[in-house]
């Protein structure tokens, strides 16, 4: 019986003649240094040292939903579902995933609205076999039918799930975003429409794939490599390689980046209020307001993610202890004073170019009235007087909500990926410590202004029988305190 | 002779052990952040019938003020400082743990010191604070993941403290006194069950002295003896809880399996990969490593599936948990179980090598940030009284072979009946005893 030859000894003792571990030593702290190299084809390498015996490396793109406008709506979503499928080197999935596993790794690829990942962690050793696999997963997929046909059907269950899902939020965030920049650049759906799976095949993804998918719009990122490695790696499986689209032609003029337009035309300030009834799923109502960040500059971007942490808010009921940000103003003036409400929460969106501040709300739809009364009144307080004690309060939170997030390594790759790709160097978070310290009130009230000034979006969810119409939500923001016009009806 | 040696990229994890028998344990690395908690050996499963949701309801009070602070002094504290405090409490542990920025490392050991020494339990509080967990209740109750498996516990541990919820029972939430409260600190916050065990960027000497100033001279030994931990006995049985108006039916299917410390706890990890999990929008492509994935994506058997291993000092529930649409609850539980004998009869070296690999990649992995990896040391501690090295854990997994497996699966699968525990249209689901004949080998 085999059982003589396993161990019968506990955990609680060592195993014998297992070979005494040498240790790491940290001497001081941790050094970010983050080097980046440009191969003659433009794609950029980047890389970041990390403790531990695991790497993060992947190929980040300028690919997403936002670069649909003139494809088929969906088609990056497709892509996702569609990751680390057969390639010209490997027959199948399953034959990645083994790869993979030799070096105690695993795959994964995420798209947003504006960036694709395709993102590996492995063990270091492993280094050349991983960046040669990411190479060939990016750069030569089969798309056999079969796999299509199997992606159609993932992606139809990802639909299905998102509408069964108890929780609003990736609907609302979907729909806000509709809102915000109609149908262009980030305004467009990150979920392909059930009515488009059926259409995209090999074809209509080749030619999005022949635009999006050139060297200079990619970079090779990596944690816990040696850059030199790296790059070296970087030359051998992406330098001089034709992929399975062929090369790419005269087509790239298509590429007509819509976001070249930079959001100040005043088309693009129209809005819509989007409504959709849905009151057997959710028993309450939501609304998303949000205000557009026009024109996001540097500049804005730090003082807008600090409002957005002094804004804060949660769940009415909420996990967790001191720590989630129990005195942002969403707390203090909406959640604690109105107990009927069961959540408001602010969140930031950022991109490249531009960005999108939100109060997401929700109640009985008995209440949703002065519910969105509540939430237009902080709206209009954003551009008023900053306590500086709530300043420093929200500028420690988020400092430290970097700082934790950075412990993380699939985190630090993807802010490393994300920032060289958008401005070919990045940011170390010293240095964005310091922007953030370096916010004064007048920041604050500078970018709650400008962005008050603008037109507003609005998403709704749920019985919205008495919601405001988005004519009044309008004149209340833009009003001095944030009142929703009276109407006056004779029957209530 | 020199004894092999392996150079490894990680730091070491130190411990050392004060006079009052806590324990200290660390891992540094350097961060500009840290975790640090405190991992007691209690939670509910140290409770009778009548005081069945103390240890849960003492890890709310916990920040509502102490002799120093108020609560509103704690929560702005902790507010200003960027930090996170936080508390949860299983059926064997209870954890209190901070996140701050190392520079703060000296400030969140006095804060955790003072909430689980001094906290003041008010009358007040404690009557508000029976509302949330009320409240917290039904959050737990639209769960139904949670609610399965409080049912399986309730069912495979019947008429024992494991079979108990941590929350408990309505009638104790709204009866639990000060006085139980105090009972349970006085009888189990005692320093040789707690570890104050911390990550990221800290200095083990700091720790320790921080551990001496704040912990030396309280928390001493058991005057007596150490309550002695009842035993749980498992009964393969099952709890139906039919409801044709819910949409999907939710089911966890488990054996006895072992405790933490015991041999074949490895080799039952390894069979838990085996099966794997999935998520019908995972697509027929992603985790080909596990049959069952593949079975039930191509017979559209189910939504989703989550294998789990869950281990207790002495006894564990290994099985699986499933949502499946009211037509194929038969046909999934047929194929799980199917599968399961196939581990004690069949079960291949390549599959076994794979899953091998995957279970290291996944333990692995997941130290990834301070808080996971303090999580691991405070849990380790109590668990084993040591945290395991890496390559002892991948010697470990490395002995384990197909033969192994299909050995000690069928030590504890093979024959045994389980604990079933299921929600929702589960019309179809076949009779106990029948589940019970499904449990061998039948060619079909």
């Amino acid at each position: 019986s085999s059982g003589a030859t396993y161990p019968n000894i506990p955990l609680s003792s060592p195993l014998p003649g297992v070979p005494k571990p040498i240790f790491a030593t940290v001497d001081g702290q941790e050094k970010f240094e983050t080097k980046v190299t440009t191969l003659d084809n433009g794609l950029r390498v980047a890389s970041q040292n990390k403790f531990g015996q695991f790497c993060t490396l992947g190929i980040l793109i300028n690919s997403g939903s936002r670069y649909e406008a003139k494809y088929l709506s969906g088609i990056a979503h497709f892509l996702e579902k569609l990751a680390f499928s057969s390639t010209a080197r490997f027959d199948s999935k399953d034959e990645i995933l083994l790869t993979l596993e030799k070096h105690g790794g695993i795959c994964d690829c995420q798209t947003s609205r504006d960036t694709t990942m395709y993102a590996v962690s492995a063990d270091s050793k492993g280094l050349d076999t991983v960046v040669g696999l990411l190479a060939d997963v990016v750069l030569h997929p089969r798309l056999t039918d079969e796999e299509i046909e199997m992606t159609r059907m993932a992606v139809q269950f990802e639909l299905e799930d998102l509408n069964m899902r108890p929780d609003p939020e990736p609907l609302l965030t979907e729909m806000i975003h509709e809102a915000a920049f109609r149908e262009n650049t980030v305004g467009l759906h990150r979920f392909c429409p059930v009515e488009n799976i059926g259409k995209i095949d090999r074809e209509v993804l080749h030619s999005y794939l022949k635009n999006y998918y050139t060297p200079d719009r990619m970079v090779l990122a990596g944690v816990g490599v040696e850059h030199e490695h790296l790059v070296e790696c970087a030359r051998k499986y992406l330098l001089g390689v034709q992929p399975a689209w062929g090369a790419p032609g005269a087509v790239w003029m298509l590429t007509a980046q819509w976001h070249s337009t930079r959001g100040g035309s005043s088309r693009w300030r129209e809005t819509c209020q989007m409504s959709a009834l849905r009151p057997p799923r959710f028993q309450s109502s939501h609304i998303y307001g949000g205000a557009r960040e026009l024109l996001l500059l540097e500049e804005d971007f730090i003082p807008f993610a600090v409002l957005n942490m002094m804004m804060g808010g949660g769940g009415s009921f909420s996990a967790g202890g001191p720590g989630k940000g129990m005195f942002s103003r969403l707390y203090l003036n909406v959640l604690n004073r109105h107990h009927w409400m069961y959540n408001a929460t602010s969140y930031h969106h950022s991109y490249e170019d531009t960005g999108l501040l939100c109060i997401h709300a929700s109640a009985d739809p008995r209440q949703v009235r002065e519910m969105v009364e509540i939430i237009t009144k902080e709206f209009i307080l954003m551009g008023r007087t900053v306590d500086l004690v709530e300043l420093e309060r929200a500028k420690t939170q988020l400092m430290s909500m970097l700082m934790m997030n950075l412990e993380s390594r699939p985190v630090i790759f993807e802010d490393v990926g994300r920032q060289v790709l958008a401005t070919h160097s990045r940011k170390l978070p010293h240095e964005l410590c310091t922007l953030i310290r370096n916010v004064k009130p007048e920041d604050i009230k500078r970018v709650a202004s400008k962005m008050l000034r603008g037109k507003p979006a609005v998403a709704a969810l749920g019985d919205l029988t008495d919601l405001p119409t988005y004519e009044h939500i309008q004149a209340a923001l833009s009003s001095r305190d944030g009142r929703l016009p009276r109407t006056y009806r004779l029957f209530r | 002779q020199a004894a092999p040696q392996v150079v490894l990229n990680v730091p070491e994890t130190q411990v050392t052990c004060l006079e009052n028998g806590l324990r200290v344990a660390s891992e540094n690395s350097g961060i500009s952040t840290c975790t640090v908690g405190l991992w007691i050996d209690a939670g509910s499963r140290y409770e009778n019938e009548k005081n069945n949701g103390t240890a849960h309801f003492l890890e709310h009070m916990a920040f509502k003020g102490t002799k120093k602070r108020s609560q509103l002094d704690l929560e702005l504290e902790i507010e200003n400082m960027g930090a996170h405090l936080n508390a949860y409490t299983s059926r064997e542990q209870t954890v209190y743990y901070a996140k701050a920025f190392s520079k703060d490392l000296p400030r969140a050991v006095e804060i955790l010191a003072d909430i689980i020494q001094n906290s003041t339990l008010g009358e007040a509080e404690i009557e508000r604070e029976r509302g949330v967990i009320l409240r917290e209740m039904q959050e737990v109750e639209t769960n139904l993941q949670e609610v399965v498996f409080d049912y399986l516990h309730a069912t495979a541990y019947q008429n024992t403290a494991l079979g108990r919820t941590i929350l408990g029972p309505t009638e104790n939430i709204k009866s639990i006194s000060r006085k139980d409260l105090v009972d349970y600190i006085t009888t189990h916050y005692k320093g040789p069950r707690i570890v104050l065990a911390a990550a990221g960027g800290v200095c083990h000497n700091e720790l320790l002295e921080l551990a001496k100033f704040h912990f030396g001279d309280s928390l001493c030994a058991h005057k007596g003896d150490v309550p002695a931990l009842p035993p749980c006995k498992f009964t393969g049985s099952e709890i139906r809880v039919r409801d044709d108006k819910m949409p999907l039916a939710h089911l966890a299917v488990a054996i006895e399996a072992v405790g933490w410390t015991h041999p074949d706890t490895i080799c039952l990890m390894v069979a838990n990969t085996l099966i794997g999990n999935w998520d019908r929008s995972f697509g027929g492509g992603m985790n080909l490593s596990s049959k069952l994935a593949q079975l039930t994506c191509h017979g559209n058997l189910c939504h989703s599936f989550q294998s789990f291993n869950t281990s207790y000092t002495d006894t564990g529930l290994w099985g699986l948990y499933m949502v499946c649409e009211q037509a194929t609850v038969a046909d999934m539980l047929h194929a799980v179980q199917k599968e399961w004998m196939r581990l004690c009869t069949a079960v291949s070296e390549s599959e076994v090598a794979r899953a091998k690999n995957l279970l290291k990649t996944n333990m692995l992995l997941q130290l990834d940030g301070s808080t996971p990896i303090c999580e691991d040391i405070g849990r380790q501690m109590l668990c084993y009284n040591r945290r395991i090295p890496i390559p002892e854990l991948e010697a470990r997994i490395d002995a384990v072979d197909a033969e192994m497996v299909r050995e000690v699966c069928t030590k504890y699968i093979y024959g045994k009946s389980p604990a079933i525990a299921a929600l929702g249209p589960i019309e179809r689901l076949p009779d106990f005893n029948q589940i019970c004949s499904n449990m061998r080998w039948t060619r079909d």
